[in-house]
């Protein structure tokens, strides 16, 4: 416990706890008033761009719990209902009654849109759960057994890392597309669908691979530090030491990837479904872009607002994540 | 003498990879269903003798491992096999479609990389001024944006709007020249790449620019610029040769990678542009599930990528003397 007395006593010489670890602010909390994390929301606070990308979560979570209540026109009835819905108010460009104008099968773009920001959500909370379960997994196996197991570990890290992997995810997706009998499954009065999850899983299978070397790299670095030495040296259990010292002190750079991961699983599914790999029986954002790409040199609207949705959404991921970085991680803040 | 054995155990290494990649993308694709079925699915005049016919021609009548020994002999001797669609060898396919897929992808590859030094040291150097913001606020927009809808806008304002450049394709045919005031091949062949180019020079742009700024960043705090600039080495010099030099490594990772995998091809914005390269042709297989088309790319690009990875790690050594390779 010497070790820990020590770091303490620097702690306060210091005034800054937002480097230390999880355990050690949790603690103190009472006694110091400032836990790591209120030091870092009041640090995020001061980043306006950080800021702003969480304003755009905040009303793409708003627009997609009620969607039912934004949206002028109701979602589509049934997949592939190809009749137009609207009739006489197809290919109209935007107007008041329609801000995103009208697809040529008269769809409401707007509506299309607004019934679509659920599966964004549903793309990037899912898909982030999954690879950050993945990427702490690997990366925390990896760097604190060393040897055999982190060569083993990175050299199959390596080989996600290096591929293309669009090109994979394609062919799982078609795959996937051509043995999918149900398009949903019902949990809780749910509908879940399936092609949806699945392209999903794929996504996520190909995206932990650069995540986890950064927190290998991280753990490496903790396993060295003299508290997890002192504790190794009372003779803590490995799995103790990785739950209750590794995991909090690497969780930071965890929410940071997180972020991230949520921009670009958003991104690689809305580039799927354009491609036309994806689920046929939902109208997620890519999907849209892909009804519509044919008609882009007509009614460019119907085309261009769904691809701007997804542009604003990974933007909006994309700052708060950086946001976030710099908040959690004030060594990377010059 | 370490160099040539270096990429001999290199080399050595790379063969398990290889045989490991081609079993589980063989697996894969046989898992997805009878190839012979899904081709003639839109055929109703044919019948299951027909079908047993097309599967004992192009050997899939006998077990998997079989089919992959056999798949494997051919690969070594340099035949791809046929494409299930129209029989076409599947060499001929690439190789038609390779020289568009580099010409695209290396344009765009080497502008990102040289437009992104001076931005990203410009950038690192006056940190929290206007222009790096800007640069900073580009760059991160540029990674969050969408190729394929970034490609889509640009047609839209500059082809169907305003009628400034040609839409799709590498080339035009010259009865259309007059449309966007081009009079000679070369022309229209450079006014067909000006919009892929700049999608796909914008997308990596703006990784590398994020990338060096970083490093960058970090390097301008150490104590040998400041030592170098004290000593008043001139600043052009402490930039190019004592900073960037230390800060590049990330940058020339990114560059080998983006090579290897640029045989690829850009799927999406291929097929934006209706470019005829191997990115699109791999979607068109992919969706067709045309197999020995989808493996021999899947091929190629797995050897291209493992190659440049193995000429970037002894770039690193040529860079930084600090690195021994062994």
């Amino acid at each position: 416990m010497g070790m820990l007395t020590l770091r303490r006593n620097r702690k306060n010489e210091t005034g800054n706890s937002a480097s230390l670890s999880g355990k050690d602010t949790d603690s103190e909390t009472k006694r110091r008033g400032a836990s790591q994390w209120a030091v870092a929301w009041r640090r995020f606070k001061k980043h306006k761009s950080g800021l702003f990308g969480l304003g755009m979560i905040v009303v793409l979570l708003i627009v997609a719990i009620f969607n039912t209540v934004i949206a002028p026109y109701p979602a589509r009835p049934a997949p592939d209902a190809l009749k137009p819905l609207y009739d006489g108010e197809a290919a109209q460009a935007p107007s008041w009654k329609h801000p995103f104008g009208t697809t040529r099968m008269g769809l409401d773009v707007f509506s299309e849109i607004v019934h679509g920001s659920v599966y964004t959500i549903y793309v990037a909370v899912a898909a982030t759960l999954i690879t950050t379960v993945l990427t702490v997994a690997v990366g925390i196996t990896a760097g604190y057994f060393g040897r055999y197991i982190d060569e083993l570990l990175m050299r199959i890290t390596e080989i996600f890392l290096v591929f293309p992997s669009l090109l994979l995810i394609l062919v799982f997706a078609r795959i996937f597309q051509l043995g999918n009998a149900e398009p949903f499954y019902s949990f809780l009065g749910i509908n879940i669908p399936i092609g949806l999850t699945m392209i999903i899983l794929i996504v996520s299978i190909f995206a932990w691979a650069g995540n986890a070397r950064v927190v290998r790299g991280e753990v490496l670095r903790l396993k060295e530090t003299e508290f997890i030495q002192a504790e190794k040296s009372l003779g803590a259990s490995s799995w103790w030491i990785m739950l209750k010292h590794v995991f909090p002190n690497v969780l930071p750079q965890i929410i940071v990837l997180a972020t991230l991961s949520m921009a670009s699983a958003v991104l690689v599914e809305a580039a799927v479904s354009f491609l036309g790999f994806g689920d046929p029986n939902t109208y997620t954002w890519g999907r849209l872009m892909e009804e519509s790409y044919s008609d882009m040199s007509t009614t460019w609207w119907s085309e261009v607002f769904p691809g701007l949705a997804v542009f604003l959404t990974v933007l909006a991921f994309n700052l708060f994540g950086d946001g976030i970085a710099d908040a959690l991680n004030p060594r990377l803040r010059e | 003498m370490g160099f040539v054995k270096y990429i001999i155990r290199r080399g050595i290494y790379m063969i398990p990879l290889i045989i490991g990649i081609s079993i589980v993308s063989f697996l894969v694709m046989y898992a997805a269903g009878d190839p012979i079925q899904i081709a003639t699915a839109g055929n109703p005049g044919i019948t299951e003798a027909q079908r047993d016919f097309l599967r004992h021609y192009y050997g899939l009548d006998t077990p998997i491992p079989a089919q992959y020994v056999r798949w494997l002999t051919h690969f070594l001797q340099g035949d791809f096999g046929q494409s299930l669609y129209g029989g076409r060898p599947v060499n001929e396919i690439i190789s038609f479609y390779l020289f568009e897929t580099l010409k695209l992808q290396l344009i765009s590859i080497f502008l990102a990389f040289f437009i992104s030094i001076p931005a990203g040291i410009y950038s690192a150097l006056k940190q929290r001024s206007a222009a790096d913001y800007t640069i900073s606020g580009i760059s991160i927009a540029g990674v969050s944006l969408p190729v394929f809808w970034f490609g889509i806008v640009l047609i839209i304002v500059l082809s169907y709007h305003m009628g400034l450049l040609p839409s799709a394709g590498a080339y035009g045919s010259p009865k259309l020249w007059p449309v966007f005031g081009i009079s000679d091949p070369t022309l229209d062949a450079l006014a067909h790449l000006v919009m892929p180019v700049t999608v796909l020079t914008l997308a990596s742009l703006a990784y590398n620019v994020r990338l060096l700024r970083a490093g960058m960043l970090e390097v301008l705090r150490q104590d040998y610029v400041m030592a170098a600039r004290a000593s008043g080495i001139s600043e052009r010099k402490v930039l190019y040769k004592y900073s960037l030099k230390n800060a590049i490594t990330p940058l020339i990772t990114l560059l080998g990678l983006s090579i290897g995998a640029s045989l690829a091809g850009a799927p999406l914005t291929e097929t934006v542009f209706s470019w005829p390269g191997l990115g699109r042709a791999y979607v068109n297989a992919v969706s067709k599930l045309d197999f020995p088309l989808i493996m021999g790319t899947t091929m190629i690009v797995a050897i291209m990528i493992l190659v440049a990875n193995i000429i970037t790690d002894l770039s690193y050594a040529w860079i930084d003397p600090r690195i021994h390779i062994d």
